[in-house]
């Protein structure tokens, strides 16, 4: 009886272990392959990548991939030493159906330095945890303002073309750039240039003109937003007056100056000395002479570098014996350019009178021969008759 | 014109021909003595003198050349003044008409006034050559002598039309009272090439034509105040060809 009782007792325990035994080994054989089939399936930060002191955010979509069993979803949490949580962790339970996506979404701060960060988010099963650590980068590159071309000189009321670029050398898009000019007596056009969004390693050209009143200098500022956090590049340019070491250079040659009765008549080329086009080149007196018909003012026309063109002018001068001639040009913006080259009247003059003599004594001489041949024949037709 | 001029200028030539024309004007055998008439006074102007000084005094047909004379040259008048009309527009407006009114009529008065000038001239220098005849005679073959400056003024007005619109004209602005300024102006329009050209060869034409006239008044002096040819010459050739000499100095001065 006490074997029976022993051995029925052990039967029961053992039977006992047996069934409870195998209860343990089928709950924990059925749980574990539910729970592994939740997953982080994408995690995004915005912006991509962050300055130092940028605020933004960061998503983590987790997902259950069963196809027939929900899980319980406790506690989502993002933590990092350096990358500072804004908002709170997701302290509640819910379920998350089969095939189903949840985001959860930090607001977060980059107070670290630049570099390579990788913080935790993790999220409580009923029996188990979630762990998912995911790359973050702070970098504090900036965009890049290059000035691409600018004249040497500016010139008072001149205007003048800038060219710009901007690029992106960050490893994220950059939004809403814009380019402000500003600056003392530029008068900028345009002041302001909408960029719109810039992609990581492109580059736009932005241009613009100045008009300066004064020596100056014009203040460049490109704002963008990365993410929704503002930042801005700047760059002074210096607007500095002076001769163009290209412009187009006017120089009067083989000048010829004659006169009749007071009217001078000025005859030339005009050689453009200089490396740009001249438009427009116009060549007219400036007092004290008087412009006088039919040349008050020639327009040579346009003028390439190394090209000339012919001239003439006519004006009265008085009693001046120097009388200052003026070019003026235009550059390809429209801008007017004058020079002023004096020419010496007395000499000319001279030889203008003798001229005018010369052209005068012609008629004059044509009528004493006929005076002459009609005294003549009289004289021959009296000494005629009388003998 | 010159067709017109020989139409009717030469009717009342001779006696002859205005009583035959007044009976059936406009036959081949008046024409052409009309034409004879005409042309007698231009290259035989001692043969037309001649028979003329058998004839009483008239000073109808004299005054009818000197005034085609005159009208011809009031032609010429308006062309060269045009410039100067141009020039003053801005600056007397309004005034375009009365200014080419006032140089025609002057030119037409001035005329006749060298008519009895040059009439006046011959007859008081030929009364130093002891000449007879009465003044009206005088001035009737100084009219006469008037034929060919039609011709003259005739080739005038052609040249006149050629260089006139070449001439460029300087306007003077509205309200200007600067008398530097118009003169100026002034200066630069006469010493225009084209004004200056058209100056000169007026100026040669003009001689050449009066030439022919004073060859026709010496004739026409010789038979009215019955000198010699050489006195007549005198009388004649001594004014105008100083006054020649007068015009082609101031045209060497130009």
């Amino acid at each position: 009886m006490k074997n029976n009782q022993i051995f029925t007792i052990t039967c029961i325990a053992l039977l006992f272990c047996a069934v409870t035994g195998f209860a343990d080994a089928d709950l924990t054989q059925s749980l574990a392959p539910i729970t592994g089939k939740v997953f982080v399936s994408s995690t995004t930060y915005y912006p991509e990548v962050f300055f130092t002191g940028d605020k933004g955010t960061v998503t983590f979509d987790v997902m259950n991939s069963n196809t027939n069993t929900s899980v319980m979803l406790n506690h989502g949490s993002f933590s990092d030493p350096d990358i500072r949580l804004l908002s709170n962790t997701y302290d509640f339970s819910n379920p998350l159906g089969p095939l189903q996506t949840r985001p959860f979404t930090f607001s977060i701060v980059a107070d670290a330095p630049p570099g390579d960060y990788y913080p935790t988010f993790s999220l409580s099963f009923y029996d188990s945890n979630l762990y998912h650590k995911t790359l973050v980068q702070v970098d504090n590159t900036p965009l890049e303002l290059t000035l691409l071309d600018k004249p040497d000189t500016f010139a008072q009321g001149n205007k003048k073309t800038i060219y710009m670029q901007v690029s992106n050398p960050r490893k994220n898009d950059v939004r809403n750039v814009v380019l402000v000019v500003s600056g003392n007596g530029t008068g900028a056009t345009p002041s302001r240039s909408f960029v719109g969004d810039l992609a990581a390693g492109a580059s736009v050209p932005v241009n613009f003109t100045v008009t300066p009143d004064q020596p100056t200098t014009a203040i460049l500022i490109v704002n963008y937003d990365n993410g929704d956090n503002p930042h801005s590049v700047v760059m002074e340019i210096p607007i500095t007056f002076g001769v163009d070491k290209t412009q187009a250079n006017p120089v009067m040659s083989n000048v010829q100056v004659t006169s009749a009765a007071g009217i001078y008549h000025v005859t030339g080329d005009v050689n453009n000395a200089g490396l740009q086009t001249a438009y427009t080149m116009m060549v007219t007196s400036l007092p004290p002479a008087v412009p006088q018909d039919p040349y008050k003012n020639y327009v040579v026309g346009a003028l390439k570098s190394d090209d000339f063109g012919s001239f003439e002018v006519t004006f009265s001068a008085g009693n001046a014996t120097v009388v200052p001639i003026q070019l003026s040009f235009k550059d390809a913006d429209g801008n007017v350019y004058t020079s002023v080259q004096e020419v010496k009247l007395s000499a000319s003059s001279q030889n203008g009178s003798q001229a005018n003599a010369g052209s005068n004594m012609l008629p004059v001489i044509i009528g004493i021969v006929i005076v002459i041949l009609f005294v003549g024949g009289w004289i021959l037709y009296v000494r005629r008759i009388k003998k | 014109m010159v067709g017109q001029i020989t139409y009717y200028i030469p009717y009342p030539i001779c006696n002859r021909v205005v009583i035959t024309a007044t009976t059936s004007s406009g036959s081949p055998a008046k024409e052409i003595e009309m034409e004879n008439s005409f042309l007698k006074i231009l290259i035989n102007p001692n043969a037309f003198f001649q028979d003329k000084i058998n004839e009483s005094e008239s000073l109808k047909i004299p005054a009818l050349i000197v005034l085609i004379s005159a009208i011809i040259s009031a032609a010429t008048a308006y062309l060269m003044v045009t410039p100067s009309v141009k020039m003053m527009s801005s600056m007397v407006a309004g005034m375009d008409t009365i200014i080419v009114l006032a140089a025609i009529v002057a030119t037409i008065v001035i005329t006749f006034i060298s008519w009895l000038v040059y009439a006046g001239v011959f007859y008081i220098l030929s009364t130093m050559f002891k000449g007879k005849g009465t003044f009206n005679r005088t001035l009737e073959i100084v009219g006469y002598g008037f034929l060919p400056q039609i011709l003259g003024g005739l080739i005038t007005i052609v040249v006149a039309l050629e260089y006139v619109p070449r001439v460029v004209v300087q306007s003077i602005p509205a309200g200007t009272t600067d008398s530097q300024v118009i003169l100026d102006a002034t200066t630069n329009l006469m010493h225009d090439p084209a004004m200056m050209v058209l100056t000169q060869t007026i100026t040669l034409i003009s001689i050449v034509f009066l030439l022919w006239s004073a060859n026709i008044w010496i004739f026409g002096l010789q038979h009215s105040r019955l000198l010699s040819v050489r006195d007549a010459a005198l009388c004649v050739g001594v004014p105008v060809v100083l006054y020649i000499i007068y015009t082609i100095y101031k045209l060497g001065a130009m």
